[in-house]
């Protein structure tokens, strides 16, 4: 190779090393902004007010674990009720989902155009408008102030979303197994079990995620129709912690990041799942 | 997929049994609240006892109600800014999914959905820390690095009284710097789910494309419009419909940051939660279901749109 050509090659590879470390140093910038908060929220919850006004920015010594005894003594009772209505939320979605996407991924009855635009046209429908006849249908069967009050509602809000990628999902699955399965005398149920949900494992887990990540956050039904102060779910709890009168700033923030340790189990579990999930579903959507 | 017929339904009918419960729960809790919403658009109602048809009263007053016109006024700024505000995201899937080395990025995938434990609510009431005009983060960065001053300076120049001296701006208490606040909240804007849902669309990139667009002399913008942007053209469309269908119907973020009045003056009002209010607080659920009625059209008119004009090639 003549000198010139290796020169060339050197200045290209400098150049792209350059390009390299532009690119990190972006991402890098964008990753700091976006953990500000969580970093700041770890920060102040070690602190006194004392501490809190004199030096916000980075920690102070001493630190102040106490301040999440304090902490969960505001949002502790929230968190079994909150985990309480995430997790039957997210079952009841991800079962009555399940059972009509196999249907509507495997058969052409009578009607399935109208069900299946029956159920994609909610998809338009603002959730704001239903608001109002909502709460005084939950009135009218009883449900105000009661968790069946909060997670029938969820299950039925989530059905459009669970559907539409499930059935996605399941149309991909060989219909050889059915036919197998079928051969066997195993009914549309022992499908499912046996076939459906073991070869979409993924899937479901991504979308079990994400209906628990949103029934965490569930904060507006349960505004409206809860209330008991000792049965609010976990954003309700926050929220009203936020507008107290005397503001202590570490155990408030030690609230806060308590309410996330759910988040935070779930997260170590389930983040595979989930990156390849999405990541997947994009494909398909 | 099999066909079913008419003749078959003899002995296939318990396969309606499996979507009865979806079909059912949705007829109970989305069409029949959304017929009722209908119904009652036509009454002067207070969401109990008290109702009575008033024809299409409720739909008038919407039409000239001075608050009502300034909360879609300011649900579309709103709207226009989340869009500017989707390109951050676009951009950072652009360059983690330029960069070389393979575990660089999926360390970065991962990096990027740690933040996503913070719960919704938790994320709104830092932000609204920091905007706290004593203690928020915001007024100290600004008075630390003295760029107070020359807001101040330009405050001055422009005479808005906004930024004067010796005063922490409150960030969500003037009516001239709520819609800036609500503007700015969420920077640097970039989103999980937006983030690797683009990575995935870009991860179809063939790398063949690239060494042909190299050998054409691509430059690095060239490469974004013509290989990577098409790509994810999908993704950027749903999401902005998403977009647009949440930011008309949302109020949450703006009942949790302003209260209920929407901040003083009602600057920060906007359509969902004025429906919120005169459902809930004023008693007037019948004119609250009339500006839900309003709303749904205009949603449905802007998705109609989005799927005409926003097309992408498969």
């Amino acid at each position: 190779m003549t000198d010139a050509v290796t020169g060339y090659m050197r200045a290209k590879t400098r150049r792209g090393r350059l390009n390299e470390l532009t690119k990190h140093a972006f991402v890098l910038a964008v990753l700091v902004f976006s953990f500000y908060p969580l970093y700041m929220m770890l920060n102040i919850s070690f602190k006194t007010n004392k501490q809190f006004y004199h030096q916000p920015w980075w920690p102070t010594w001493p630190m102040y674990p106490a301040n999440y005894s304090l902490g969960w003594e505001t949002v502790g009772a929230a968190i079994p009720n909150t985990i309480y209505l995430a997790v039957m939320q997210t079952m009841g979605v991800l079962a009555v989902a399940l059972l009509a996407s196999y249907v509507f991924a495997r058969y052409r009855l009578p009607g399935h155009n109208l069900f299946w635009s029956a159920l994609m046209i909610l998809l338009m429908m603002p959730g704001v408008a239903n608001m109002v006849p909502l709460f005084t249908l939950l009135r009218s069967l009883g449900l105000l102030n009661s968790y069946t009050g909060l997670i029938v509602p969820a299950i039925a809000g989530g059905q459009v979303f669970n559907i539409f990628i499930l059935r996605n999902y399941l149309e991909d699955t060989p219909e050889e197994l059915f036919e197998a399965a079928e051969m066997d005398g195993a009914g549309a149920l022992r499908q499912i079990w046996n076939i459906v949900i073991p070869m979409n494992g993924s899937v479901l887990a991504t979308l079990a995620c994400l209906s628990f990540i949103g029934g965490w956050n569930d904060f507006l039904l349960p505004l409206l129709i809860m209330r008991d102060p000792a049965r609010l779910p976990i954003a309700v709890s926050l929220y009203r912690l936020e507008g107290a009168y005397v503001r202590e700033w570490g155990p408030t923030m030690a609230a806060y990041a308590i309410s996330a340790i759910p988040m935070i189990i779930l997260f170590i579990f389930t983040m595979r799942f989930f990156i390849r999930g999405v990541a997947a579903g994009a494909l398909k959507g | 997929m099999k066909v079913i017929t008419f003749r078959q339904l003899r002995h296939r009918w318990r396969l309606y049994l499996l979507v009865l419960p979806a079909i059912a729960l949705v007829c109970t809790f989305s069409y029949f609240p959304a017929a009722t919403a209908v119904f009652r658009s036509f009454y002067r109602w207070d969401g109990d006892e008290i109702s009575e048809y008033i024809g299409l009263e409720n739909f008038y007053r919407a039409l000239t109600d001075p608050v009502l016109g300034h909360s879609f006024y300011l649900v579309m700024i709103l709207i226009l800014s989340n869009f500017i505000k989707m390109i951050p995201s676009i951009i950072t899937a652009v360059v983690i999914h330029r960069i070389a080395s393979e575990r660089g990025r999926y360390l970065y995938r991962v990096l990027f959905v740690i933040p996503m434990i913070i719960p919704g609510m938790v994320a709104l009431l830092i932000w609204k820390y920091f905007y706290d005009p004593t203690v928020g983060v915001l007024n100290g960065l600004l008075n630390s690095t003295g760029l107070m001053a020359l807001l101040q300076h330009v405050d001055d120049w422009f005479g808005w009284r906004v930024f004067v001296e010796n005063a922490n701006p409150a960030w969500l208490g003037h009516p001239k710097l709520i819609i800036p606040s609500l503007i700015f909240w969420g920077f640097p804007w970039v989103g999980v789910v937006g983030v690797l849902l683009y990575l995935a669309g870009l991860g179809n990139i063939e790398q063949d494309i690239y060494d042909a667009a190299e050998i054409d002399g691509c430059g690095w913008l060239r490469k974004f419009w013509n290989i990577e942007l098409p790509l994810i053209l999908t993704q950027i469309r749903l999401n902005l419909i998403l977009m647009i269908i949440g930011t008309l119907q949302g109020w949450g973020l703006i009942f949790i940051l302003l209260g209920d009045s929407g901040g003083p003056a009602g600057v920060g009002m906007v359509p969902g939660l004025y429906m919120f209010r005169k459902a809930f607080r004023e008693s007037e659920a019948g004119y609250a279901c009339g500006i839900g009625l309003l709303l749904f059209f205009l949603t449905l008119a802007l998705t109609v749109i989005n799927n005409r004009y926003v097309r992408v090639k498969k």
